[in-house]
């Protein structure tokens, strides 16, 4: 394997930072605490300069803690004063999280999906209303973009996506501004629409995590109550921008809207426990099933039928089940050891208003995901948020919710660069954009998008949560 | 004793049979009368009696296997009718048949013994009778047999002839094919020739005109001179352009470009110095671009040279013009067959000895066809890098000798003297599309000429076709 | 350097070769072209680009070259393992059905362009074959959509199973 610098500096800090700790003295910091802090900074490296995959740092992160924190390992057999250890099986039922299963079973259901061109089939009946008309053809665009991502992964949706959009941009004239419009707009839709249910994204789950450690249970529907309404603005914002930043040349365009639903026995079934799924998922609140739970019911039900074979099942993401444990797992022990604590306690918080702490962590979330892993980023960012919300010492309006919502969506609205989110680098990979078209942009959803969340976190997310 | 038994003396002895017969009320009861067409007796048939016939005559039968009945033989007066069977016992082989009104003694099968003991004065002259009888029929047999002989040995000879003949006609039928694809071909050759030179001319004409156009104002500026260069460069091996690239990576380390690096690989030194003393005031793509539109003109240019130069063979090399034997010399052929053989060629180390010979009557087209035979045999069976070799030479002042010669396996003996032979082919007929028809027609063609063709293994290896022609003047 | 895709062009007439390769210098900033005139050149240029880690994604190659001809030379390499995916292309106006037959059934010939090609057509086949050659080894498109068939590598993705992370 090549090793670059930064992958080379990534190895050698991780290292440092994981030793460290072991041989400092902080005050106020207990012994497990430095113990969690050298992990915490080898994920931090391994994480952000990335010279090993992101999943294998995340269940290294696990191993470590198995072995250097949890009362099966070699430091920490008994009960100490200042720090209680957690059984093994808390860092590993992370792999098992309720959050995780009701990934799963998203996977499951928009794997299911795409064997069966339910996403393309849903694409081409659902543009149909948005006409002719460059502008609205984008908005359409944006909108099942926006709503097919919800449910799939952005990525999944944007390369589905464009199938769709390269046929109309290779017949648009070579200089029509239309064309980066149309190229951008789908990986910017797809950021966007990740946040709106609990499944769109990782970093949703990331937060939904870290709150059911608190033992604070998001239902679906309710994340969905809290998002969608943000969602929907930003979205209208972003194709506003597109449309006026890369005005259309052309009257009209046209799109190749052939294509027929699977009618087989196994489509049909997929359809009906895609429906189902969705309509029990946002019914949460009313029947009181948890969403994980619920999650089960399709896989359960499509491996019975056989619509999802045992080649589907390999083929899952099952490394970002372990990105998500992993940031999980680490939330544990940054917490039971006291480490989020003094890390708290050693800035002085009440110098910033609740207001402007929103705003910093918005904004860090935000600059960081752009550089970073979304999912990195809100895991690295919501032990510190938690731990705030928690301490308390940011004083009223810094509600656990909230704060953790904040660095969640904030983490989604970094579509700056190409290497901002996969859907970036497939859109800037057709090569109809360049990085400045996509800086340009994305940087003003980017701001936009801090103001938005700071705005619902002031105004709109307390309501809802009262 | 049977030798004197002659005809008069069969007339005497039935004479006295008759007498006999008519003073033997007894024997009266044996005279049988039929009438004509009546039948004896069928084949097939066991007899019950024998007839010695008195009077009139009696035709024997026999079927054929189709059913269809012949004559075998015809029955006088004094002859036996159905003897063999009689003796033998066995069934008839023929039907007897009268043909006019006849008289016969008619012999049951114990009657005839009991009657030669009671008429002693008869015993004599039937014996007599019955022994010509058989001499008669043996004699028949063998003259039939010798017959037969000399009948089958005409059929021999003449089926010979037939097939003879029949190969005359399948050999002028194959040449008149061969001529009539030839003249056909000829047609199709001269119509396309005429069709292609015009693009052809009117590429070379624009590739000139446009290089005179370019070149007008920027002969003396630095874009000109790439242009100029491009044109008068020679297109270069892979492996040189290999080579080369590495070296421009070294003189132009600021070119990262792959396919730009490829371009400049293929300029020559000059070139890189009018590039250097410039680059900074004109961009250096701009000055690659210009060597290689230089380049690709002269690409035209050569291309559309070699159009024009396979067309002109192509010409001269079917020359169906020509009915009447023209005085020409006969290496033109030989080049322009080379030419349009140059596909088959290409691969081969030709290797060509063409000393002067002097001009004589012939008709070029038809040589052609023999040097296209001979050579594209060769080609057949030569590896690629095999060795080809064509000589003339003369041979004292009034012939000329072609020799083609290769290092290929060379002919197997046991064919060597087949190879001229109509229709004679190691390939599989039809595979290919016939330039070369056969060694037979190049035979055929030599020989109208007044020479002769030859074809021997030379001792190192490989066929050696040696084709001696007459020389002669008008 | 980076893991190399090379197009490797066999031609023995060099007005041709220029020809050719002027028709893939489009193709030339993400696929690197290398060229040889004959099989044996081929074969040393085969084995340089495999040394040096790197491999080809396509050959496009003349059936009559001197010495041995192209098809044998395509069927030689189909049974090297490492040449199975390359995508391998005829481009020739002389080898016959036979021939042709040959490198279908025996060295997995992909396509068959005559002589003399357009210049459009000839792009599409290599476009068509790479985009084959990244779907088939499962390599990342994004980094060839700009060259390559945009809408069939944004399919094989799709397929894929794409994650956020």
């Amino acid at each position: 394997m090549k090793v670059n610098k930064k992958q080379l500096a990534g190895l050698i800090i991780g290292i440092i930072g994981l030793i460290i700790p072991f041989f400092l003295n902080i005050e106020g910091l207990s012994y497990a605490g430095h113990v969690a802090l050298g992990i915490f900074l080898l994920a931090a490296a391994f994480w952000m300069l990335e010279p090993v995959p992101i999943y294998a740092t995340s269940v290294l992160v696990i191993l470590l803690q198995i072995l250097l924190l949890s009362k099966e390992g070699f430091i920490f057999t008994s009960v100490t004063e200042s720090y209680i250890p957690d059984a093994y099986t808390a860092f590993i039922g992370t792999l098992a999280n309720p959050i995780i299963i009701l990934f799963l079973g998203g996977f499951v259901l928009a794997d299911a999906a795409v064997k069966y061109n339910l996403d393309k089939n849903l694409t081409r009946i659902l543009l149909r209303p948005f006409g002719s008309q460059p502008k609205f053809i984008v908005l359409g665009l944006m909108v099942v973009t926006g709503l097919l991502s919800a449910f799939m992964s952005n990525t999944a949706t944007t390369a589905m996506m464009m199938t769709v959009i390269i046929p109309i941009i290779v017949q648009l004239d070579k200089a029509d501004p239309l064309k980066i419009g149309l190229a951008l707009s789908i990986p910017f839709a797809a950021n966007i629409g990740g946040i709106a249910t609990p499944i769109g994204t990782p970093p949703n789950a990331v937060v939904i995590g870290a709150l059911s450690q608190q033992g604070i249970n998001i239902p679906f529907g309710e994340w969905m109550a809290l998002a969608v309404p943000l969602v929907v603005i930003a979205l209208l914002f972003a194709w506003f921008l597109l449309i006026r930043m890369f005005k259309p040349d052309t009257d009209s365009i046209s799109i190749d809207m052939s294509g027929k639903f699977n009618t087989s026995k196994n489509a049909i079934i997929l359809y009906v426990a895609f429906g189902l799924t969705v309509l029990f998922w946002v019914t949460e609140s009313f029947h009181g099933v948890k969403s994980a739970i619920i999650a089960l019911v399709p896989v359960v039900f499509l491996t019975l039928t056989g619509v999802v074979t045992k080649e589907d099942i390999r083929k899952l993401p099952w490394e970002v089940l372990w990105l998500v444990a992993g940031g999980i797992s680490l939330g544990i022990s940054m917490k039971s050891t006291g480490l989020a604590e003094w890390i708290v306690g050693s800035i002085e918080w009440s110098a910033f208003g609740a207001i402007t702490l929103l705003v910093v962590f918005s904004a860090v979330a935000v600059l960081m995901s752009n550089f970073l892993s979304n999912t990195v980023t809100a895991t690295l960012l919501i032990p510190l948020a938690v731990s705030l919300a928690t301490s308390g010492v940011a004083g009223e309006g810094f509600n656990l919710i909230i704060v953790s919502l904040v660095i969640g969506v904030s983490a989604s609205m970094a579509m700056m660069l190409p290497i901002s989110t996969p859907p970036n680098a497939i859109a800037m990979s057709t090569g109809t954009i360049e990085t400045k078209d996509m800086a340009k942009a994305g940087i003003s959803i980017g701001v936009f998008g801090i103001v938005l969340v700071v705005l619902y976190a002031i105004f709109y997310w307390p309501l809802m949560l009262n | 004793m049977l030798k004197g038994f002659q005809k008069a003396d069969r007339k005497e002895v039935l004479s006295l049979i008759n007498r006999t017969v008519d003073e033997t009320p007894e024997l009266q009861s044996l005279v049988v009368h039929f009438n004509p067409k009546d039948i004896l007796f069928k084949e097939g048939d066991t007899l019950s009696y024998l007839y010695l016939l008195l009077d009139g005559t009696v035709s024997l039968s026999h079927k054929k296997e189709d059913l269809s009945s012949f004559e075998v033989l015809k029955l006088q007066p004094g002859h036996f009718i159905g003897i063999v069977a009689f003796n033998t016992g066995n069934n008839s082989l023929t039907t007897a048949t009268s043909i006019e009104k006849i008289k016969t003694l008619r012999f049951g099968q114990d009657d005839f013994e009991k009657y030669l003991n009671q008429h002693p004065s008869l015993r004599s002259p039937l014996q007599q009778l019955m022994m010509s009888n058989m001499t008669e029929r043996f004699k028949v047999n063998l003259e039939l047999e010798s017959r037969l002989h000399t009948l089958n040995h005409t059929l021999e000879e003449e089926g010979d002839e037939l097939k003879e003949a029949y190969q005359q006609l399948e050999d002028s039928h194959q040449k008149l094919v061969h001529q009539e694809k030839m003249a056909t071909l000829g047609e199709l050759v001269a119509g396309f020739a005429h069709e292609v030179n015009n693009p052809a001319s009117s590429l070379l004409r624009s590739s000139e005109s446009l290089i005179a156009n370019f070149l007008e104002h920027s002969d003396k500026n630095p874009l000109g001179q790439m242009f100029q260069l491009g044109l008068e460069s020679a297109p270069l091996s892979s492996t040189e352009i290999r080579a080369r690239m590495i070296q421009v990576q070294k003189r132009f380390p600021w070119v990262s470009e792959r396919s730009l690096i490829r371009k400049l690989a293929q300029i020559s030194d000059k070139g890189y110095e009018i590039i250097e003393s410039v680059r900074k005031k004109i961009p250096v793509k701009s000055l690659v671009q210009q060597h290689e539109a230089g380049k690709f003109i002269h690409n035209i240019q050569l291309s559309s040279e070699r159009i024009a130069n396979l067309v002109k063979s192509l010409k001269s090399y079917s020359r169906q013009d020509q009915n009447e034997a023209e005085e020409v010399d006969i290496r033109n052929g030989i080049n322009d067959t080379i030419l349009v053989l140059s596909n088959r060629l290409k691969f081969l180390n030709l290797e060509l000895d063409l000393k002067e010979i002097p001009k004589t009557q012939v008709k070029l087209g038809e040589l052609n066809q023999v040097w296209t035979n001979i050579i594209v045999n060769a080609c057949d069976v030569l590896p690629n890098g095999g060795a080809l070799k064509i000589a003339t030479k003369t041979e004292g002042e009034h012939a000329i000798i072609i020799e083609i010669s290769d290092n290929g396996p060379g002919i197997p003996e046991q064919l060597i003297d087949r190879i001229f032979e109509p229709n004679f082919t190691t390939k599989n007929q039809g595979a290919k599309f016939g330039l070369g028809l056969g060694l037979a027609i190049s035979n055929e063609i030599i020989r109208q000429h007044g020479g002769f063709i030859r074809v021997s293994n030379k001792k190192d290896g490989g066929a050696k076709f040696e084709i001696l022609l007459p020389v002669k003047n008008s | 350097m980076d893991h190399q895709i090379y197009i490797l062009v066999i031609e023995d007439e060099l007005e041709v070769m220029d020809a050719l390769i002027k028709d893939l210098e489009e193709f030339e900033q993400t696929f690197p072209i290398e060229s040889a005139n004959n099989t044996d050149e081929a074969n040393l240029v085969v084995n340089q680009i495999y040394e040096s880690g790197n491999e080809i994604g396509l050959i496009l190659c003349d059936h009559v070259l001197p010495g041995e001809n192209g098809v044998d030379f395509l069927i030689s390499l189909e049974s090297r393992k490492e040449f199975h995916k390359t995508r391998k292309v005829l481009v020739t106006g002389q080898a016959g059905l036979e021939d042709t037959v040959k490198a279908i059934n025996n060295a997995n010939l992909n396509h068959y362009i005559p002589k003399p090609w357009t210049k459009e057509g000839f792009q599409k086949v290599v476009v068509n074959q790479l985009t084959d050659f990244i779907i088939d080894k499962k390599y990342n498109p994004l980094k060839f959509m700009a060259t390559l068939d945009a809408v069939r590598l944004a399919e094989a993705m799709r397929n894929n199973t794409l994650t956020d992370n």
